[in-house]
């Protein structure tokens, strides 16, 4: 559609970019991204005409830009530029009316069949009940979409779109970007455009270019653009210890490190200094999730054969109450092979079942513990020592912190815990995510989809697939803690059937009405379990076991010993099927499968029965 | 609309005819009933195209000088061909105004191009207009005594003197301008949008631009030409126009502009010729003692509503 043939770009004599060959086909969303002042506009800017080429060409449908006129132009090109429009007197529906002129006679005046596509376009944009208001008086993300509008009733094959998201909040942010892309796969339209936001860009694009000192740098499709490391030289961002941001509701959050990683950067310094008897200065690995973490060493120490380094923990822009702390490790030779990592002073002990680690183990979890272990094996492989390692994680101050964390009700004591999954910690606004959800089924509902999956997390995920359940053709959601929210979203959507498929420890709190999982909304889990067994005849001592449980998987126990796990589950999937069907108002089939890690499959509502049996 | 301009039209026929026969009426007031509406309707047309042109409520061609270049150019003519012994035509007349006019225009594109705020270029555009003022005032010092009785009331602007021939020439010239301008209805409503938009929904903007420099230029030269530098109507009106329609469609406000601009000159003409009579007043003095708040409170409500 729009092609450019060693482009220079610039204002004046001087090219600010070189030798640009973009190809734009139909269908394709195409996005320039770079740092301020890279010139991104200027490309945008010379491609539709309004800036002169310094050298080079622009073609448009195979034919040069310069030979066509601007009439011929407007019937295939729509802009959607920066700068603020403030017209007078003009209602929006005005605005979005003006996108007919290519195609209205002398005077302007619209037809019939004009006035149905400026409808159509409001509608498309989500902006009908704007219409009638004055195009000065509503919100900069309300006006961006009825420009948007606009430019849509040019009947475009190619729009060109200059950082369109400035001005809007998350929410129509995405639902702008869900509206060009559904475009570009719908219409064929060709879309063009620069974005701030990396994060949407890596979403919407189908392919990124790169604009930087002076060139494009790279294009290429999305997943080989955004690595941790080309974004950083793209945008310049210095660091000293490897930083990593994420984009989250507009803002450029910084991540941080789990105790996981932590733990495991300090083991590696420790084992290369009792190896090598020097202090290294910085560590560095490559976290579960792919990315690299570097972080400096601090509290270098040998002592009576045991090395010491330290890794302070650091959550980002998600403070929480281990942050600051400090996570040394102490490393000692040990004869035979292997790694053997214990807990000390700071780092909490399980004492209840049903958790990561048995009753008795330190409270450092299977990922981290795997991560230690990896790190000091490849120093010892590096370094050539054949020997194994006794690895003690100690975190001066774990014990006061731990206090205000959830370990003292999850029976993890004198201390904190060491874990996390990914390495990292992405900080994440719950609006934002909700934001993400509501869309992520939007756009399932818009492909026409009538049921939906959803599941919290990687645990539903992992035993959607080890159930095979992700063979269906159903797309799966994941939906966070916010179950309420996605079933609002899929009750406007009108999607017909919806599956929950989670863990007993998040699900069961459904049974109580509450739709926000998150540990901080609310926890009920044990008072749950009690109520329904003593409802189904269990005793007192059965219930003050069951009050006495940390999770989910231990209250389970103490049912089977009781012999009443059926009947009490019974009675708990029937109280979240009517929690369910209360939040959807009987507007949409929605049923539940429980799991745990533990036990596997525990159970299904009614509903969830039904609608299994139906989509296999 | 076209009701407000009979009733005013009725106004001034009869409001002051008093024992006054029949032929003053039809040779003098006539004509000047006339030409004040279809000048005054110019005159807030040119405004419409110039606020349009500068995305700005306060251009218009008594503010940005306009008017003022064309009186320059009309005076000196005028002393020219007088002091030759020769009478100087309607063509000559509007021609002069036309160069001047443009001049001015021209003045004002290039400073429009260096500074981006347009509160300064009114001020540049009232700086024109003193400039031509003084040397306009400069020339009449020295020219003959006989002339300046009829330039100075000329230069003060007034709607008086004119004729049926002149007002032949005024209608074409106008009426010319108004079907060009309606014709250009489409892109001065893309316009509005700012320029990349227009550009991008199929408009010529170069063309478009010249079109729209010559259009306003050749409106307020006619009027300046025949009736000297009239204030504040090609701001005053627009804006009345479009608060009393709430809209800014151009396809509504040309017509709608030049109607209420002639029934806003003909208003300001009785006044002027009645309420002192038998001294006339000059017809700047009542457009501007009538349009200046106009103008005032559309600005203290523009800032209120930015604010």
């Amino acid at each position: 559609m729009i092609r450019t043939e060693n482009l220079s770009v610039g204002y004046g004599k001087t090219p600010l970019i070189e030798d640009i060959c973009l190809r734009l086909r139909p269908g394709q969303v195409v996005t320039l991204i770079g740092p301020n002042g890279s010139g991104k506009s200027t490309i945008l800017k010379t491609v539709i005409g309004q800036l002169a080429p310094i050298r080079g060409m622009v073609f448009l449908d195979g034919r040069a830009m310069g030979a066509l006129s601007p009439l011929e132009i407007a019937q295939k090109l729509a802009v959607l530029m920066t700068g603020r429009v403030r017209p007078e007197l003009m209602t929006c529906w005005d605005v979005a009316a003006m996108g007919r002129c290519p195609y209205t006679r002398r005077l302007g005046i619209l037809s019939a069949g004009d006035r149905e596509k400026v409808w159509e376009a409001l509608s498309l944009v989500h902006g009908e009940e704007l219409a009638p208001l004055p195009f000065t008086e509503i919100s900069d993300g309300q006006r961006q979409r009825v420009m948007l509008a606009r430019a849509l009733c040019q009947e475009p094959e190619v729009i060109v779109l200059d950082e369109p998201t400035t001005f809007l909040d998350i929410r129509y942010k995405l639902e702008l970007l869900a509206v060009l892309k559904e475009m570009a796969q719908e219409r064929k339209l060709a879309v063009l455009l620069s974005l701030h936001e990396l994060e949407l860009a890596e979403k919407i694009s189908d392919c990124v270019v790169c604009v930087h000192n002076g060139k494009i740098e790279r294009i290429g499709p999305p997943e080989e653009i955004f690595t941790a490391d080309y974004i950083k030289k793209l945008f310049d961002i210095q660091t000293d210890d490897s930083e990593l941001f994420v984009f989250r509701g507009g803002k450029h959050l910084r991540c941080g490190r789990t105790t996981g990683t932590c733990a495991a950067l300090a083991a590696q310094g420790a084992a290369r200094l009792l190896l090598t008897g020097q202090i290294p200065a910085s560590a560095a690995l490559t976290t579960p999730k792919g990315t690299r973490i570097e972080a400096p060493l601090e509290g270098c120490r040998l002592e009576d054969g045991s090395a010491f380094c330290s890794v302070r923990k650091d959550g980002g822009d998600d403070i929480d109450d281990t942050h600051g702390l400090l996570i040394t490790a102490q490393v000692e030779r040990w004869d035979a092979p292997g790694v053997s990592i214990e807990g000390g002073a700071g780092v909490g002990r399980v004492t209840k079942p049903g958790l990561d680690q048995s009753v008795g183990a330190a409270a450092i979890n299977r990922v981290p513990r795997r991560m230690i272990e990896q790190e000091v094996l490849s120093v010892a492989d590096e370094l050539g020592y054949e020997g194994g390692f006794q690895v003690t994680i100690h975190v001066p101050g774990g014990e006061e912190a731990a206090k205000k964390t959830f370990n003292p009700q999850m029976g993890i004591e004198g201390g904190i815990s060491i874990l996390g999954t990914s390495g990292i910690v992405e900080p994440m606004s719950a609006q934002a995510l909700i934001d993400t959800i509501a869309l992520e089924i939007r756009q399932r509902a818009a492909q026409g989809h009538k049921k939906i999956i959803l599941t919290p997390g990687n645990y539903g995920l992992d035993f959607l697939r080890a159930q095979g359940m992700d063979r269906w053709g159903v797309p799966v959601v994941k939906c966070s803690n916010f179950i309420g929210d996605a079933l609002d979203a899929c009750a406007a959507e009108q999607i017909q059937g919806v599956l929950l498929v989670g863990h007993m420890g998040k699900l069961v709190k459904l049974a109580g009405g509450v739709m926000n999982t998150h540990s901080r909304s609310a926890d009920c889990r044990t008072e749950l379990f009690c109520a329904h067994a003593a409802l189904r005849g269990a005793g007192r001592e059965v219930c003050q076991a069951l009050a006495d449980c940390s999770t989910s998987d231990a209250c389970i126990a103490v049912l089977d010993r009781a012999g009443l796990r059926e009947t009490v589950l019974d009675s708990l999937l029937s109280a979240i099927q009517d929690h369910l069907d209360r939040r959807v108002s009987g507007t949409i089939h929605v049923g539940a499968v429980v799991f745990s890690n533990q036990y596997g499959l525990l159970g299904r509502t009614r509903r969830a029965g039904e609608l299994i049996d139906r989509w296999k | 609309m076209g009701l407000l301009a009979l009733l005013a039209a009725l106004n001034l026929k009869v409001g002051s005819v008093r024992q006054a026969d029949e032929a003053i009426v039809w040779r003098l007031r006539a004509p000047r009933m006339l030409a004040a509406a279809i000048l005054g309707g110019g005159l807030s047309l040119s405004g419409f195209l110039l606020q349009t042109f500068f995305a700005n409520p306060i251009a218009g061609p008594f503010v940005l000088g306009i008017s003022s270049g064309a009186k320059l150019a009309v005076s000196l003519t005028m002393i020219f061909l007088l002091s030759r012994g020769l009478v100087s035509t309607s063509a000559a007349m509007i021609g002069a105004a036309f160069l001047g006019a443009m001049l001015s225009m021209g003045f004002i594109l290039l400073i429009s191009r260096r500074v981006r705020r347009m509160s300064l270029l009114v001020v540049c555009g009232v700086m024109i207009g003193y400039i031509c003022s003084a040397i306009t005032d400069f020339v009449l010092t020295f020219a003959e005594d006989s002339n300046i009785v009829n330039l100075h009331n000329w230069s003060m602007g007034s709607f008086s003197g004119i004729y049926w021939d002149s007002v032949g020439v005024i209608a074409l010239v106008t009426g010319a301008a108004l079907v060009l301008a309606f014709l250009l209805s489409k892109p001065i409503g893309a316009y509005q949008l700012g320029e990349v938009y227009a550009r991008s929904m199929g408009v010529d903007i170069r063309l478009f631009r010249v079109e729209l420099i010559l259009l306003s230029s050749l409106l307020s030269a006619c009027v300046t030409a025949f009736a000297g530098p009239v204030s504040f109507v090609g701001i005053a009106v627009p804006h009345l126009m479009k608060r009393l329609f709430g809209t800014a469609k151009p396809l509504l406000m040309i017509p709608a502009c030049f109607l209420g601009g002639g029934a806003f000159c003909l208003f300001c003409d009785l006044v002027a010729r009645v309420v002192f009579a038998p001294r006339e007043m000059s017809i700047s003095s009542v457009t501007a003692l009538l349009g200046a708040p106009v103008v005032i409170t559309m600005l203290a409500g523009r800032r209120r509503e930015r604010d």
